[in-house]
């Protein structure tokens, strides 16, 4: 299992007689627990504290959530976005990527596990039954890694369960780790796919804190595979670097020597992109870190991106060389302008609809 | 037990620092002061073995000194009356009600709490650190701690130019070397903090990426250009030195930029035609923006436009972006 030390276990007691709770308790039996009644003045504290980034992830709340837990991927204005849905099971993530969105965003650091699942599954049946001739597709992956607190409470088990009973549904677990044995022999009628983030492995050592190696990565979507699983894979972010066309390259190499491209549903392109507060917070906590050297100007939609020409040349090349191994892999950009689809893939969905459509054909191809 | 005499300077210590933060003093004033109406508060002073030891008072001695004088009136201590720290905290006491310190002397004062007076750092923070009107911050002790590590010439540059605590923070993470380099590089520039941000952001940046220092940055020749240019005033230097800068740590879009220009100056557009990329080039598609007076000016630049279509160089321009 993915291993990270969680030193202490805040409670909310609107959650103690969640089974969640219980379950994560009785898992967890040999680390202090403090009760809260106050959840505000807890984080408070704790934002109070140098790098109440950094501590929260090693501090796990277990709380209750009231609010909409599955939402439409909030993509980004004036591109183009995938009509995705994000599923609000864990916020924050105990791996450690410098490049983390979450670290400017996030005003409850802790590592934060939401314990009234009845009501998620709820929102879950009433949202698909109000669709019930889409192809929906929802991932966990927007507000952490999608198994990263798998060894604390068995969260994709659970979910793959739920979405194996339903056929129009898909569930998408995004992950930089490489455990998956508790995965391998659930039933899951090919409604969950497992996606995993790619970097070439100076990047990941760099960069991606706490994750897997790009080997074991591999290996565990090959495992997967073996298994029946579809497969999506991300580079994202793709990070400009002196030999990053070596990096890259060689990791495609090294990905499609063990998995059968045929096999894999999508892969998303989606350079290194960040809302303008996460440079400073990620620079003081990763002083050697190397994703602010490129050349990035803010967008329309606030964000600083590489130079579009530069984009461009980071994508058309990774088009090519993923072609290369099989042409028919479906790669799909992630916040991209329409220009920049056109000048990379010769064409550019109509809209944010049109591309929602294309990823239902390319499920009903997969099941 | 305090007494209070007349003490011959020759028999204090001048050389004897222990109680000292002064830095660059500036004793214009005190001096004519003490020239007017001479001295009107003692001196402290405390026995040490067959002399003096100055804790309060360095700038009145060095003054009377200056001015010829032989004796001081001066409050003298014995010399087993009080440990180092007390008397260390009566000399910052008394220099904080008489004329407070500037930021290299609250420096000064911290470090020596911390490595002369062996004080744990955590109390030097809540304790100390709101006697010189800081926040209680581990981070500000730190800053003030790397100011004391610094050469003479940035410490005076810093408190000439009332340098940020953020961009001392990020000065002191240069090496020796590199910051001297800096030295030559902004001295001859009027920066405002956001300006000297900038400057540093940038120059951190390129000697991360390109494995430079800032000395080889500095020899680079638009760098040279800008210092050794006679007739810019120093903000005028310190427009180009930004510009020069952006050039180095952005290569392709300067790239672009310069690109851009050239065609647009084939164009030879009237000057109150402006024609422009989208910020950043992102995004297809240019800016037109133009000034008239009168309906015959505003004919006049209609037809300027409609000849724009006409010409290679506007649809090479057009493609680029």
């Amino acid at each position: 299992m993915f291993s990270f030390q969680i030193e202490k276990i805040y409670l909310d007691e609107k959650a103690e007689n969640d089974w969640v709770a219980q379950n994560v308790l009785k898992n967890l039996s040999d680390l202090p627990v403090e009760r809260v009644k106050d959840k505000r003045s807890l984080n408070k504290k704790l934002l109070s504290l140098s790098d109440p980034i950094g501590i929260g992830k090693r501090n796990l709340l277990i709380t209750p959530f009231y609010g909409r837990r599955l939402k439409p991927c909030p993509g980004t204005s004036s591109h183009i976005c995938c009509g995705y849905h994000v599923l609000n099971t864990i916020t924050n993530c105990p791996m450690d990527c410098s490049y983390c969105v979450l670290q400017g965003y996030l005003n409850n650091p802790f590592l934060t596990l939401y314990s009234n699942w009845e009501d998620l599954f709820r929102e879950i049946e009433s949202f698909l039954s109000s669709h019930p001739q889409s192809f929906l597709r929802l991932g966990t992956g927007e507000l952490s890694d999608s198994l990263a607190l798998d060894t604390v409470f068995p969260i994709s088990p659970v979910l793959i369960a739920f979405f194996a009973q339903r056929n129009h549904a898909f569930l998408e677990l995004k992950t930089k780790s490489a455990e998956v044995d508790h995965l391998l022999h659930l039933d899951h009628r090919k409604r969950t796919i497992i996606s995993w983030s790619l970097n070439p492995p100076q990047m990941i050592e760099g960069e991606e804190t706490g994750t897997a190696s790009l080997e074991k990565r591999i290996v565990a979507a090959q495992r997967c595979q073996e298994r029946g699983y579809p497969l999506g894979f991300h580079f994202d972010p793709i990070i400009f670097h002196e030999g990053w066309e070596k990096g890259y390259q060689e990791t495609i190499g090294s990905l499609f020597k063990k998995i059968d491209p045929k096999e894999v549903v999508w892969i998303s392109l989606g350079g290194f992109r960040y809302p303008p507060q996460l440079k400073t917070i990620a620079q003081e906590r990763f002083p050697n870190t190397k994703i602010f050297l490129g050349e990035l100007f803010p967008g329309r939609d606030g964000k600083f991106r590489y130079l579009k020409d530069i984009r461009i040349e980071m994508y058309q090349k990774m088009v090519g060389w993923l072609r290369d191994v099989y042409p028919g892999l479906f790669i799909y950009l992630c916040m991209e302008s329409k220009e920049v689809w056109e000048r990379v893939l010769g064409w550019a969905p109509q809209n944010n609809h049109h591309l929602n459509q294309l990823f239902e054909e390319r499920l009903k191809g997969f099941v | 037990m305090k007494t209070i005499q007349e003490i011959p300077i020759s028999y204090i210590d001048l050389t004897d620092e222990t109680f000292s933060v002064n830095f660059v003093p500036d004793l214009r004033r005190l001096r004519s002061s003490i020239e007017e109406i001479g001295l009107t508060q003692p001196v402290l002073l405390r026995k040490k073995h067959d002399r003096y030891q100055i804790i309060c008072g360095f700038r009145r001695i060095s003054i009377i000194k200056q001015i010829g004088g032989s004796d001081i009136l001066s409050m003298v201590l014995d010399e087993e009356e009080m440990d180092d720290l007390r008397l260390f905290l009566i000399s910052l006491h008394e220099n904080l009600t008489a004329r407070g310190f500037n930021t290299i002397e609250k420096a000064i004062a911290l470090d020596k709490l911390v490595h002369q007076f062996h004080l744990d750092s955590v109390m030097v923070v809540k304790k100390y650190l709101p006697l010189f009107n800081l926040e209680v911050d581990e981070k500000i002790l730190n800053t003030y701690l790397s100011l004391i590590q610094m050469e003479e010439e940035i410490k005076i540059y810093i408190l000439k130019e009332g340098v940020s605590r953020t961009n001392i923070r990020r000065i002191s993470n240069l090496s020796p070397k590199d910051r001297i380099a800096l030295l030559s590089l902004i001295s001859p520039l009027k920066l405002g903090e956001n300006r000297l941000r900038e400057i540093l952001t940038f120059l951190e940046e390129i000697t991360k990426r390109d494995r430079l220092t800032i000395l080889e940055i500095l020899k680079r020749p638009e760098i040279q250009a800008v210092l050794s240019h006679q007739e810019l005033t120093p903000p005028q230097k310190a427009d180009r030195m930004k510009k020069a800068l952006m050039g180095l740590r952005y290569p392709r879009m300067r790239n672009m930029e310069e690109k851009f220009e050239k065609k647009r100056k084939e164009l030879s557009l009237p000057s109150n035609l402006s024609l422009n990329h989208l910020p950043f080039f992102e995004g297809k598609g240019l800016k037109v923006e133009f000034q008239f007076e009168t309906v015959e000016g505003y004919r006049t630049m209609l037809s300027a436009l409609s000849k724009l279509t006409d010409k290679k160089e506007f649809k090479e321009i057009l493609q680029s972006t």
